[in-house]
């Protein structure tokens, strides 16, 4: 015990169970660090459960005097600055967000806008950095954001869980649209995802009943397909080719190759247009072998070189957002 | 002995090396969207075992990549002084190596059959993405481990001979050149893949421009041996840099794959965002870690020894030890605080749970560790300072340091709430917040304090250096070549303040998603910055016409006060009025603390060169209690490592690839900070005996060497 060696060893060992001993006592003091998802209902005791928990609204919001995060507004009612708890103040961020955009907000599209586009009206003094809720990794449903709605209506407000759930307006129902195509596509944000669709897909596709794409087909309704339809065309085109737009391998008499999409089909001559949009025509005396390949697709396919995955999501949840007519 | 050692490391090395290739070739492609397979060892909490095995990986990693950073600095020190006492301290320090690296390859391999048996899925998936990337940390294990023993047992065949012939020479210099114009043209961005600004001066700083050197000062036998050193240090950066890509994959992946699976090409997976944040931190850590190891084998040495030549000779490289360590942990806190930025930056939500939410009273726990760090190692400065003959004269100064460094460890201690019952919140008032006591618990007084701390200690070191010089040496009397220096390193450490200075000065408060009228509190910093800018140069020119002193004074008393003073509370009326420009603030204090450290140190340098001294260094005049205070050094620091590794990791949630794949086992969740105080002290614990036996092992070696 006297030797150099074993003092430092329980020196080591001193320091050790003071370490030991202090992370007992924050873990005393401050709960178990685990934290279980439970399955919640629309209800403001639901979003209270979703707010302190899985939803991580508490990293950057209080209530009140409850939390101590300063980053996002405070939800509760809490000095000068928030004299009102969130469901009154709601009322009136909504009557400012009507006279800005013209349209009639309520207190409930207010904070469901909140929530589905943190960006579109933020508090004054704050950043634009609120997390997208319903993307990784906090990932929360529609139900579950719906809840949130609820616990926020019900801090001073009017809560009316039909205006929340069952018959919301024509604001909130479209937001929720959003969320749902969104949280289905991984997060991603369909108006970001608009852009990435206007940088990359145009060219080819088209939306809308007057504007057929000339060599992809049209995407209007595209919703209907699935999520894991529309992720396969994007990422493995080939894999999943729709009807009428398959791929042709032309071999003319001189043992030149043409590949792409058969664009007319005439009496003596077809028309063949590739990937960049540019037509050959053949005569047809001169095509020595003409057939459809179902391996080849003129879609690009390194489309993993060209989106980041943010994007990827984006506009995953932008094609999701292109529901059947009727049922928009 | 030695040379069996140095056999059964290097085949150990290659053992372990085609393990984990064999595994990982034999693992088949996984995908992210696929259901994850979990496995268990004897009933193990298999998250556990692997933390613990990962750890155990990285203390040992981090000891044998930090070490040869500082050994090689050391040799060229003695080569440059002709010094053998220096170049017989690197020997010392590199013999400490030779068991460490093979214990680490051996962890390394453990820790890969741990991955790919019980988490085969996520490895699978891994292993899919960075294939290329494994193959290549492979090879590179083969280059480091024959530098290695190349530089070890080298070291005394090539310490000395005639000088190489002038072509071969030609031939060195030739290739440098090459190096450094292929380097400039990396850092230029002319040559290489499109990168980040902070990897192409990484790549730049630690590959290019140290083999460029090393290549061009070669001309005999101990050049090529430092050559060597380099190039161990190259082949180490670089396998740590590679590991550390796929830890920052699983924080920040990027790229989607060609299946519906969320991957990317190879170096897009492999430049992830936070790849190169926690690269620097790690580099800088390792070099603190590393030097605190090697100062607690000088310390336990100094403690059983039995002459005063052995205690003067363990004492001083306990000092040298020691002050490596601080050197790496004086820019440490500004590393993590660039690494947090770029997290935040990759996920707001992961950036919130670290500061606000899960993480926010580990960082309590760190706020202690990394405190005590600066307090202990002050501690052993003013230690220290009893074996300088005329350091008395500075004794007075202590208290005083003492003091500030107590009072900002309080405030950098301080939470901004507690967690109190109904009762105590009853007697607060019906608030969480102490009315005073909250304000402490902020960002701002946080900002103030860290700086304050090393501002002190910087304090604590110019007093230590100056313990045994008598007068100031005449700058205008030391030439031109002094004079110059001065100008040119005050210039650039004022340019770093001053460009920022001219950022705030015309940055548009839109750029933060603020109002116009927002703009003052942008421009204050700016003032406050062009206003240390002018301190400097008047710092400057006192020290050009041999008012060193005053102006040293001056420029650290006006840091102190912007930095500390201003700032600190100017901090809380951007919080207030324009939150955003709060990392604005952040950046300035750290650019002014760094400028001081640069122009301060630059002035002293020139102000004390071959001063009159008041007596020769006591080495070995040192209490007992100073080398208990190194140990406890290190072993604050390797807790400290095992803590942020538990937070970096932890930051994931219930992710193993964030946002990608999610952990759907068991164990998936953020473990209480008493299961990361259990897990990080076991790992110490055999880590501290595992190292005292490799130092055992290491120390007969070398007497049976000597023999």
């Amino acid at each position: 015990m006297n030797s150099p060696i074993s003092r430092v060893f329980v020196f080591l060992l001193i320091v050790l169970g003071v370490y030991l001993w202090i992370g007992y006592s924050i873990t005393a003091l401050t709960g178990s660090g685990d934290k279980a998802t439970t399955v919640v209902e629309i209800t403001p005791e639901g979003g209270e459960a979703i707010y302190w928990g899985k939803g991580r609204c508490f990293t950057c919001h209080s209530v009140g005097g409850q939390g101590s995060a300063v980053r996002g507004p405070n939800h509760g009612q809490f000095g000068e600055k928030f004299q009102q708890a969130m469901g009154a103040r709601a009322t009136e961020r909504a009557a400012a967000r009507t006279e800005k955009e013209g349209v009639e907000f309520t207190a409930v599209d207010y904070i469901v806008e909140s929530l589905a586009s943190p960006g579109a009206f933020v508090v004054e003094g704050y950043k634009n950095e609120m997390a997208v809720v319903y993307a990784p990794p906090i990932s929360l449903n529609l139900k579950e954001i719906k809840a949130i709605v609820s616990y926020m209506m019900s801090l001073g407000g009017d809560l009316d869980m039909e205006a929340i759930d069952s018959a919301p307006s024509e604001i909130t129902a479209k937001l929720y649209s959003k969320i749902s195509a969104a949280a289905e596509a991984g997060g991603g944000d369909p108006e970001l995802g608009a852009e990435v669709y206007e940088d990359n897909c145009v060219e080819c596709h088209a939306l809308g009943e007057e504007e057929d794409g000339e060599i992809g087909p049209n995407l209007s309704g595209i919703a209907a397909t699935g999520l894991k339809f529309i992720s396969e065309s994007i990422l493995a085109p080939a894999k999943s080719l729709t009807k009428g737009y398959e791929t042709y391998v032309v071999i003319n008499n001189e043992g030149r190759q043409f590949i792409g999409l058969k664009t007319r089909d005439g009496d003596g001559e077809v028309d063949i247009t590739n990937a960049l949009g540019d037509v050959e025509t053949i005569a047809k005396a001169d095509i020595k072998e003409i057939r459809i390949d179902d391996t080849l697709s003129i879609m690009p396919d390194d489309i993993s070189e060209v989106l980041t995955v943010k994007e990827y999501q984006d506009v995953l949840s932008f094609l999701m957002l292109q529901k059947p007519a009727q049922e928009e | 002995m030695g040379a069996r050692l140095a056999k059964a490391g290097v085949m150990r090395v290659g053992l372990f090396t085609m393990a984990g290739l064999f595994l990982f070739m034999a693992s088949s492609p996984a995908f992210a969207l696929e259901e994850n397979v979990y496995r268990q060892f004897m009933g193990l909490d298999s998250r556990r075992l692997v933390w613990f095995l990962a750890q155990m990986h990285l203390f040992f990693g981090a000891f044998v990549l930090g070490v040869p950073l500082f050994a090689v600095i050391i040799e060229v020190v003695g080569w440059k002084n002709d010094d053998s006492k220096f170049d017989n301290l690197a020997y010392e320090f590199t013999s400490l190596l030779s068991v460490a690296y093979a214990t680490t390859a051996a962890l390394g391999g453990l820790l890969a059959f741990a991955l790919f048996t019980l988490y085969p899925t996520f490895m699978g998936y891994m292993a899919g993405i960075f294939k290329d990337v494994m193959f290549m940390y492979a090879l590179l294990f083969f280059g480091e481990t024959f530098c290695l023993y190349l530089y070890y047992y080298g070291w005394k065949w090539l310490k000395s001979g005639a000088p190489f012939p002038a072509a071969s020479r030609w031939v060195f210099k030739g290739l440098s050149i090459i190096v450094a114009i292929f380097s400039l043209a990396l850092l230029a961005g002319y040559v290489g893949p499109e990168m980040r600004t902070d990897t192409r001066w990484f790549i730049f700083l630690l590959y290019l421009l140290p083999i460029a050197i090393g290549l061009w000062i070669i001309r005999g036998r101990k050049t090529t041996h430092i050559f060597i050193g380099i190039m161990l240090n190259v082949f180490g950066t670089a396998i740590m840099q590679l590991a550390n890509s796929w830890a920052g994959f699983m924080m920040s992946p990027t790229g989607v794959d060609a299946d519906g699976t969320f991957v990317g090409t190879v170096w897009q997976a492999f430049e992830n965002i936070l790849a190169t944040p926690i690269a620097i931190h790690r580099m800088l850590g390792n070099l603190a870690f590393g030097g605190l190891v090697a100062g607690s084998y000088a310390a336990v040495k100094f403690i059983s020894a039995k002459t005063q030549e052995e205690r003067a000779h363990y004492d001083w490289m306990g000092y040298i030890s020691n002050f490596v360590a601080i050197v790496a942990l004086i820019p440490l806190p500004f590393a993590g605080y660039y690494l947090g930025r770029e997290v935040y930056s990759t996920s707001a939500v992961m950036g919130n749970n670290m500061m606000g939410g899960d993480f926010s009273w580990t960082f309590i726990i760190q706020a202690m560790l990394v405190g005590s760090l600066f307090l202990i190692s002050n501690y052993y400065l003013w230690s220290g300072m009893t074996r300088i003959p005329g350091a008395e004269r500075y004794y007075k100064f202590i208290k005083w340091i003492l003091l500030a460094l107590i009072l900002s460890l309080a405030i950098w201690l301080t939470p901004h709430n507690l967690p109190l019952s109904s009762l105590e919140v009853g007697e607060m008032g019906g608030s969480q917040y102490h009315p005073v006591l909250k304000f402490l618990g902020l960002m701002p007084a946080k900002n103030a304090v860290v700086n304050l701390i090393i501002l002190a200690t910087f304090f604590s070191f110019l007093l230590y250096r100056r313990g045994n010089m008598k007068e100031p040496v005449s700058v205008r009397q030391q030439g031109k070549g002094a004079r110059i220096t001065i100008i040119v390193v005050g210039a650039v450490a004022i340019a770093m303040v001053a460009q920022y200075a001219w950022v705030m000065l015309n940055m548009d408060p839109a750029e933060l998603d603020l109002p116009a009228d927002r703009a003052q509190y942008i421009r204050t910093i700016g003032y406050a910055l062009v206003a240390e800018c002018l301190v400097g140069v008047i710092a400057i020119i006192l020290a050009l016409v041999d008012r060193g002193k005053l102006g040293q004074g001056l420029y650290l008393a006006a840091t102190a006060l912007n930095v500390t003073g201003f700032l600190g509370v100017y901090g809380f009326v951007v919080m207030e009025k324009a939150s955003p420009v709060l990392r604005n603030v952040a950046v300035s204090q750290f650019l002014q603390l760094i400028s001081c450290l640069i122009l301060v140190g630059v002035i002293d340098i020139f102000l004390f060169k071959r001063a009159k001294s008041l007596g020769k260094m006591q080495w070995g005049k040192m209490t007992s209690r100073s080398q208990y205070a190194l140990l406890l050094l290190t072993f604050v620091i390797t807790m400290n490592m095992g803590l942020m590794g538990f937070i970096r990791s932890g930051l994931r949630g219930d992710w193993h690839i964030f946002g990608v794949m999610r952990d759907t086992s068991q164990w998936a969740g953020t473990p209480s900070n008493f299961v990361m105080t259990q897990q990080v002290s076991a790992a110490v614990l055999l880590f501290m005996v595992g190292t005292a036996f490799m130092f055992w092992l290491g120390s007969i070696a070398n007497s049976k060497g000597e023999e």
